[in-house]
This record gives structure tokens, C-alpha cells and sequence, in this order.
């Protein structure tokens, strides 16, 4: 039995005398999709930012297919801060999508996704544009490969952002609110790209607010609560025969809010 | 006003004009590597660099341009730095502005969204690349507006060369005056020249700001 692709334990973080993460469990499987929902400002961004060390913690271990990430622990079981060389090649394999794109605004779409490839991957400049065409045209997008950022909409400019990070052909990805800053029609267009993403078995750590994709798509949903998780299980479990009355209160609000 | 004077001194001027020119180019492109390599410099954890870069940018932001120019010229021999009048002027002014361009390119570089420097650390970026890939023209279209007003600016300092005798424009006219006994005549022409400069200096900046930022026309461009 191999190692989990992610597997956090007992992981802590504080900003300041603010205890974000109190004690995280959670794994996630090969080619798994699981889905963080909880209100704002429960942790969950955080503890997605903590997968590949974009946050630090500050206890607990982040193991990304068996492998500690972000420090080395010591024979003698002190922990110190892993170089920066060995942490650049465990984020190459961690794809990361960000609520706001985050797009170099200064670089076509195309340049967006070669230029990682020729810098991290050292792929040559015909390798990575073969390579960033083909995943521009996978997110449905070839047709854009010259337009900068600035003249796509928010939901092209999100796929492009997929295509960059499905581009170093990552072993997981990870989602932060892929959709949060979209308007309600383009949400649409990217959540079928990470839809198609999980059919093709890739593993998948995605913080939503899209309770109707996180139905559909996640194996399982992890509820998180102030640096908790308080419920964990397949989706059709955690939505509907949730025994905590603070999830049951969350999906009540989010389900009156939406019906109309 | 004279037009047989002006045209008598014509050469002298057009001559201290090419001399400005050259020592304006030369000094702000000093300035602007110097400016550069300090705000870089000061983005690594390293305290007593930073402290040292600091003392540099306050000393020569917060003493007077002529002062500066004057201690370089004329106290320079007095530490073996031997340098002839124009030399000094170039690298007066490249000290100079230096301080100023330094803190202009700060400003650029903690004008870089987070996200985007968070996106190349995600993917694996090497800090290096991260720096001039990612951060460096997203700090040098953020600061263009400011570093063409600089230039401005240091276009008109240039003045102060005259008086450790750097045969520039403001020099010659100082002769032509003197020689001729006609300020006002001097003082026009040295004002025409002055405004030709400027005004080629901001309009390619105009230019150049359009190109820079041509990209990242917003939304509204769009619709």
C-alpha cells in the first residue's frame, strides 16, 4: 500500500496569537478528489496553502506522497526549515490554482504557460510552446494563446491558469476557490475543465464554495470549522446526514441563500 | 533680444547642448543601474547592507545636488579620486539620482501583486528567475510614470555642472553673457534649448508609458 498523495497530521498554525489550524487530519488518495467547505475564515484556505508550503505551519507533518514538505526532521527529532532547492522541486510536482488567477499580466497566454515550463522544466522554447499549446487547447482556449490577461475574461483568464499548472504535469492539484471571483455565468466554463480534470484521475485538494460541483465531483467533502475538521465523508453523507448541527446550520444558510 | 548674437554663439551653445545631452545620458544611466542594483540589493535578508544602502540613499538624497558635486570635484584629489570636471559631473549625477531611482524602483517592486510572485513560487520558480521574469517587469511598468519625471528633473540639474566649469549648456551661456554683456539673449536661447530637451524627454516617455502599459489596458478598453 503506497503512501497517500497528501496526508496531514495534527497540523497547527497561528498567525500571531490567532490559532488558524488546530490539529488537521486529512488524506487524500491517488487520483482522489476531496473538497474543503466551511465558513470564511475557518482555516481552509490556510490549510490548502500549507499542502505546498506556500503558508508554513507550525506543527504536525504535510507529507506529500510519503515525503515531508517544507522542513527536515533530524534523527534527533528536531525539525529545521528544508533549502530552498529541495522545496522548488517538490512544489514543481503541486499544481496550484488561486481565487484571483494570478496571470503575469506582462505575458500572453501562451507566455503564461510557456514560461514556467522553460524555466522549472528547462524544457527548450519548441518543447514548451508544443507543450503550452496543446494544454491552451485542452482548456479549450488555443484560440486566445496571443491575448494578454487583461483582454480575456475572468473565467479564460482561470483556464489559462489551470493549462500553466496542468502544463509541469503535476502529480496533484490544488484549488482556492477556483470560482469565487468569477461571475456566476463564467463559473460554468471552469468547473467543467476541473470536472474533466478528475475524470482523467488526477488527485484534487479543492477549497469551494460550489456546493452543487462538490456534490458531483468530490469523493469525499471535509467540513472545516475554526481549524477543525468536524465532519468528513462522501458527499451525499456530509450534505444530507451530517450529525453536526454546525454543518447542518451552514448548508441551511447556504441552501436559503440560494433558492429562490 | 539679438538674433546676429545668438547666431554668433550659436556653436558654442549647440556644443554645450550635446555637452548637456551627454552628460544628462551618461549620469541617469549610472543612476538608473546604480538605482537599480541598490533596490535589489536591499531585497536580501541582509541587515547591515540594507543599513549601509540606507545611509547611501539618505546622504545623497538629503544633501543639496551642488553640494554633493562640489565635494566630489573638489575634495575627490584629497582621497586619490582624480577626476576631470565632465567625468564628475557624470558620475555626480549618477550618484545622484541614483538615490532617487533606488527608491522609485522600491516602490515598484512592492507594487507587484502577491499573487504573482505567489504564483511563480508555487510552480517551482528559482528566486532569480522569480526576480527577472515575474517581479522585474511588473516593478518596471508600475515605475516608468515616476522614472520619466526623474529624468525631467534631472535634465534640469544638469545646470549645476557649470559650476565646476563642465562646458555645458548653462556654462557656455554664462560666457556668452558675460562676454556679450547680454543675459536676457543668453538666458532665451539656454531657455529654448532647455524646453526642446523636455519636451522630447516626456513625449518618448509618454510613448514608452503607452507601450509598457498597452497590455494591461483594463475592462473598459474592452467593452
Amino acid at each position: 500500500m503506497s503512501a497517500p498523495m497528501i496526508e496531514l497530521r495534527a497540523v497547527g498554525k497561528s498567525f500571531g496569537a490567532n490559532e488558524v489550524l488546530r490539529g488537521v487530519d486529512l488524506s487524500v488518495k491517488r487520483s482522489e478528489v476531496v473538497c474543503l467547505i466551511g465558513p470564511s475564515g475557518s482555516g481552509k484556505s490556510t490549510l490548502l496553502r500549507c499542502v505546498n508550503f506556500l503558508e508554513s505551519y507550525d506543527a504536525g507533518d504535510v507529507r506529500i506522497d510519503g515525503r515531508l514538505i517544507g522542513y527536515d526532521d533530524a534523527a534527533d527529532g528536531t525539525r529545521r526549515r528544508m533549502g530552498g532547492r529541495q522545496l522548488r522541486e517538490m512544489r514543481r510536482e503541486i499544481g496550484m490554482v488561486f481565487q484571483h488567477f494570478n496571470l503575469w499580466p506582462h505575458m500572453t497566454a501562451l507566455r503564461n504557460v510557456v514560461e514556467p515550463l522553460r524555466r522549472v522544466r528547462g524544457l527548450s522554447a519548441r518543447e514548451a510552446a508544443e507543450r503550452a499549446m496543446a494544454m491552451l487547447t485542452r482548456v479549450g482556449l488555443a484560440a486566445k494563446a496571443d491575448a494578454y490577461p487583461s483582454r480575456l475574461s475572468g473565467g479564460q483568464q482561470q483556464r489559462v491558469a489551470i493549462a500553466r499548472a496542468l502544463a509541469m504535469q503535476p502529480r496533484l492539484m490544488l484549488f482556492d476557490e477556483p470560482t469565487s471571483a468569477l461571475d456566476p455565468e463564467l463559473v460554468g466554463e471552469v468547473l467543467e475543465v476541473m470536472r474533466s480534470l478528475a475524470a482523467e484521475g488526477m488527485t484534487m485538494l479543492i477549497v469551494t464554495h460550489e456546493m452543487g460541483f462538490a456534490a458531483h465531483v468530490a469523493d469525499r467533502i471535509a467540513f472545516i470549522d475554526e481549524g477543525r475538521i468536524i465532519d468528513e465523508g462522501p458527499p451525499r453523507r456530509v450534505f444530507h446526514h451530517s450529525a453536526e448541527p454546525r454543518v447542518r446550520q451552514f448548508l441551511q444558510t447556504y441552501h436559503d441563500r440560494n433558492s429562490f | 533680444m539679438n538674433p546676429d548674437l545668438i547666431w554668433r554663439y550659436a556653436p558654442s551653445l549647440i556644443s554645450g547642448f550635446g555637452v548637456t545631452i551627454l552628460c544628462w545620458g551618461a549620469g541617469a544611466a549610472l543612476g538608473l543601474l546604480l538605482g537599480f542594483a541598490i533596490a535589489v540589493l536591499n531585497r536580501l535578508p541582509l541587515p547591515p547592507l540594507r543599513w549601509a544602502l540606507r545611509v547611501f540613499v539618505e546622504v545623497f538624497r538629503g544633501t543639496p545636488f551642488l553640494l554633493q558635486l562640489f565635494l566630489l570635484y573638489a575634495g575627490g584629489p584629497s582621497i586619490g579620486l582624480k577626476l576631470n570636471a565632465t567625468t564628475a559631473g557624470i558620475v555626480g549625477l549618477g550618484l545622484y539620482s541614483s538615490a532617487y531611482f533606488a527608491e522609485i524602483f522600491r516602490g515598484g517592486f512592492s507594487a507587484v501583486p502577491i499573487g504573482q510572485i505567489e504564483a511563480a513560487v508555487s510552480i517551482g520558480m528559482a528566486p532569480f528567475d522569480t526576480m527577472m521574469r515575474v517581479m522585474l517587469p511588473a516593478a518596471l511598468i508600475a515605475a516608468v510614470p515616476s522614472i520619466v519625471n526623474m529624468l525631467i528633473i534631472l535634465s534640469k540639474e544638469t545646470v549645476v555642472l557649470s559650476i565646476i566649469t563642465v562646458p555645458e549648456l548653462m556654462y557656455q551661456v554664462q560666457t556668452m553673457a558675460a562676454e556679450t554683456f547680454t543675459a536676457f539673449d543668453a538666458i532665451f536661447a539656454m531657455a529654448v534649448f532647455y524646453w526642446l530637451l523636455v519636451e522630447t524627454v516626456s513625449r518618448l516617455g509618454s510613448r514608452l508609458e503607452a507601450r509598457v502599459t498597452a497590455f494591461l489596458a483594463h475592462e473598459e478598453a474592452r467593452a
